[in-house]
């Protein structure tokens, strides 16, 4: 078991003690730790509880870069970050950020690997012989002297990873690398994370809000509370009392077993009995309703050469709630733009309530089309929480205050005078979507909301969006790469590739049909059609407790 | 028509020649030449990256000081005596401002004045930002000298904010119209500059942060992977710059 004292201590932390200036809550407190070589540790926590602080204080960036005031020590490999700026590290420690586009130096792949050394005067020759070693052992050779600007999301990741690892790094430090991912890619990126752990005995440290995407992999988990408070322990450990755990921990407490399972077949072989005991038992759903609310007729798109909708049709009835999968690049955006409008088309038409939506203007757009883009920040201008609301009850004819009251009720505790720009990822979703839902549109389109969210704000935000459909009767079309969240919300699932509707019907039949696409719990409970914890417990009834 | 490599440095220099024959020519005429020239490279030679983009924009920036120095040079100034094509109610000034007169009477030389220096100024816009659209500011950061370390990050951090604003300008923009904005006239541009100003500071501050965390600037010297060599295509882009230089 790796974790022990026996391996080569590669990180040590030793009483550290991080705050920010003009902050109250200290970061972290009296955290020791260490982490040995070859071991892979994961960084949890709530959004805005310090899990990138954590990762940035490896290198010095904090509080080198940042400010912020550090006691206590942390060494690498015996250097102490207080010694050394961040740059000095930086043969022994790579690092991608959140998002590795902005840390792109170079124009082509080559180029971006070879930056790094270049910086620290390496030889042309090693140079050359890293450069070539890298591209193989990442299987970036396709791409090595493709544009960084035209990379996949999946691809520029693995830039990022090889750009660090061509420096033959001891530790590789990576900010939540999946989060923008689709499932297929993201696995793409942990199995290559995980084959450098075990043939390289790399260190490596990731913070991810996706657990069930890389609970299996991780040795130690170090669990962020946000008010200074660390726990460090086993994947096991931690996740026996966490609040923070993938469907595949809640599964095991919801059935009562003793031991919690952390990867599919642990779990599969500890239900069993439950499996098989029940007859096949599928979740009822409710009947869609019949009124058609947006009719998209053989839409097609392109930019430039590139197709990106190909004869696209559906209808999408009242109190639904669509979820558009696929992997990166399928064109699930170009399908929600058209939709709301933007997009010049093609061919084919888009009808919202029998009104093209390019043609809607300023209040009758608002009361039509509700639209919260990737970044959710975009819709926002005002100096504080209280202002945004204003100025839509404002837009919106509203009697002062309708929209705070709205906000409180969908994430209550937003500090009033706060600018949006501070308030976490998950409370700037909610700002963003009261405030368009103040205007009580008829439809409600959302692009990728739950990137960088937690497991509490996807909760909430999973509640909001189920009321909006079910209470108002109102449609709700979102793009996610988030299996769990689809499985938790959609009734209706449209999947996407290569602008081509593979697969249009329930959520429980599409997600079911591709092992790739399945979430946690319907792989545990297969041949069982069951996607989330809830529809186990549904479906055996009062049986809980006896298991 | 294929597009040739040159050197980050070539266009820069071109354009800093071409700027100051235009400054000692001080025609309008070479002025609206040179422009259509540097357009043809541009459109010809630019890469569909976001830097290239920005030419376009400065054609607006241009077309706009233009209108603007047109109607201060043709309302605002001293009189030049000529062809009289219209009258402007005059404002009375004090009599401590003698010289100055703001309407009166529109002459023909008046405004073909300020017309031509219009035009000289905008062309120098133009002519520099199309160096900016067809020079990729991370080869150009690659060719400068380690010595000017921290310069250097500054130079990165602009001139990748610079394009990068542009993208995003767009896509704010969007968000905006979806949430029912107008996206024309003053309000909205207050309401684009917050977002935009907020991104790109973020952005900034990753890169600095990416930048420095690989080792940037950490050794005096500098190994290059691919050197990027001055080839004779770049001697002969610059000699005709420099010809059209002395010949002015």
């Amino acid at each position: 078991m790796r974790g022990d004292s026996d391996g080569l201590i590669v990180i040590k932390f030793s009483d550290v003690s991080l705050i920010y200036p003009n902050s109250t809550t200290t970061v972290l407190e009296n955290l020791n730790l260490e982490i040995t070589e070859g071991e892979l540790v994961l960084v949890i926590g709530p959004t805005g509880s310090g899990k990138s602080s954590l990762l940035r204080l490896i290198n010095g960036l904090v509080p080198h870069h940042t400010g912020g005031i550090l006691a206590g020590d942390i060494t690498v490999d015996g250097i102490s970050t207080r010694d050394v700026k961040p740059g000095g590290l930086a043969h022994l420690i790579g690092i991608v950020g959140q998002n590795p586009l902005n840390g792109f130096v170079a124009d082509t792949v080559e180029e971006e690997l070879a930056f790094a050394m270049e910086a620290l005067n390496l030889p042309h020759e090693t140079m050359r012989k890293r450069v070539e070693e890298v591209l193989d052992s990442i299987s970036l050779t396709q791409l090595r002297s493709r544009s960084i600007a035209t990379l996949s999301g999946g691809e520029q990741q693995r830039v990022a990873i090889a750009s660090a690892l061509v420096m033959h790094p001891k530790v590789l430090v990576l900010d939540e690398p999946t989060s923008a991912l689709d499932p297929i890619a993201a696995e793409e990126v942990l199995s290559i994370l995980h084959r450098l752990v075990h043939d390289l005995s790399l260190t490596i440290i990731i913070a991810e809000h996706k657990l069930e995407r890389v609970i299996g992999f991780a040795d130690r988990i170090i669990h962020i509370n946000g008010d200074g408070q660390t726990m460090v322990g086993t994947a096991e450990e931690i996740m026996a009392v966490s609040n923070i755990a993938p469907p595949i921990v809640h599964l095991a407490r919801a059935l009562g077993l003793d031991e919690v399972a952390l990867s599919v077949r642990h779990m599969r072989r500890m239900t069993q009995e439950l499996r098989d005991s029940t007859p096949i038992h599928r979740v009822k759903t409710k009947p869609a309703s019949t009124l058609p609310v947006i009719e998209i007729e053989n839409l097609s798109l392109a930019y430039g050469t590139k197709i990106a909708l190909n004869s696209i049709s559906a209808t999408i009835f009242d109190n639904e709630i669509v979820a558009i999968m696929g992997r990166n690049g399928a064109g699930k955006s170009s399908l929600l733009r058209s939709i709301a409008g933007i997009n010049e088309l093609e061919h084919g038409q888009v009808l919202v309530h029998g009104l093209k939506p390019k043609d809607l203007h300023r209040k009758i757009r608002r009361e039509s089309i509700g639209y919260i883009p990737q970044e959710p920040s975009d819709l926002l201008y005002c100096q504080s929480v209280t202002k945004e609301c204003e100025v839509a009850d404002r837009d919106n004819e509203l009697t002062t205050g309708t929209t705070h009251a709205l906000l409180t009720q969908l994430v209550p505790g937003i500090a009033l005078h706060r600018h949006p720009r501070d308030l976490s990822e998950g409370q700037r979703l909610g700002l963003a979507l009261s405030v368009v839902l103040s205007a009580n549109p008829k439809i409600l389109i959302l692009d990728e909301p739950t990137r960088g969210l937690d497991y509490e704000a996807k909760k909430t935000l999973t509640r909001i969006l189920i009321e909006f459909a079910s209470i108002f009767n109102r449609a709700v079309i979102l793009a996610t790469h988030d299996v769990e969240l689809v499985a938790e919300l959609a009734t209706r699932t449209i999947f996407i590739a290569d602008g081509d509707i593979v697969a249009d019907g329930p959520t429980l039949d599409v997600l079911l049909s591709s092992p790739a696409f399945a979430p946690q719990v319907a792989k545990v409970m297969s041949p069982q059609p069951w996607l989330r914890v809830r529809d186990v417990l549904d479906a055996i009834g009062g049986r809980t407790q006896s298991c | 028509m294929k597009k040739i490599s040159l050197h980050p440095l070539t266009w820069p220099i071109c354009s800093i020649a071409i700027a100051i024959s235009v400054v000692r020519l001080n025609t309008p005429l070479f002025a609206i030449v040179s422009v259509g020239v540097v357009g043809f490279i541009v459109f010809t030679q630019r890469e569909d990256a976001p830097w290239g983009k920005s030419f376009d924009w400065s054609l607006k920036v241009a077309l706009w000081i233009l209108i603007i120095r047109i109607f201060i040079g043709v309302s605002i100034g001293l009189p030049i005596p000529g062809t009289t094509l219209f009258t402007l109610p005059r404002i009375p000034l004090p009599d401590w401002m003698p010289g100055i007169r703001i309407g009166g009477a529109v002459t023909l030389e008046r405004v073909s004045s300020a017309l031509g220096e219009g035009v000289i100024i905008c062309a120098i816009i133009v002519i520099f930002s199309a160096a900016a659209s067809l020079t990729s500011p991370h080869r150009l950061l690659r060719v400068l000298p380690i010595y000017v370390y921290e310069f250097g990050v500054t130079v990165v951090i602009a001139t990748s904010v610079l394009p990068q604003l542009v993208s995003s300008v767009a896509r704010i923009r969007m968000a905006q119209r979806l949430r029912g904005q107008q996206t024309k006239g003053f309000a909205s541009y207050r309401r684009l500059a917050i977002p935009l100003l907020e991104e790109s500071l973020a952005r900034s501050l990753d890169l600095a942060a990416a930048m420095d965390s690989r080792g940037y600037g950490v050794n005096r010297k500098r190994s290059r992977y691919r050197p990027i060599s001055w080839r004779m295509s770049d001697s002969a882009v610059v000699a005709c710059a420099g010809i059209v230089m002395a010949l002015s």
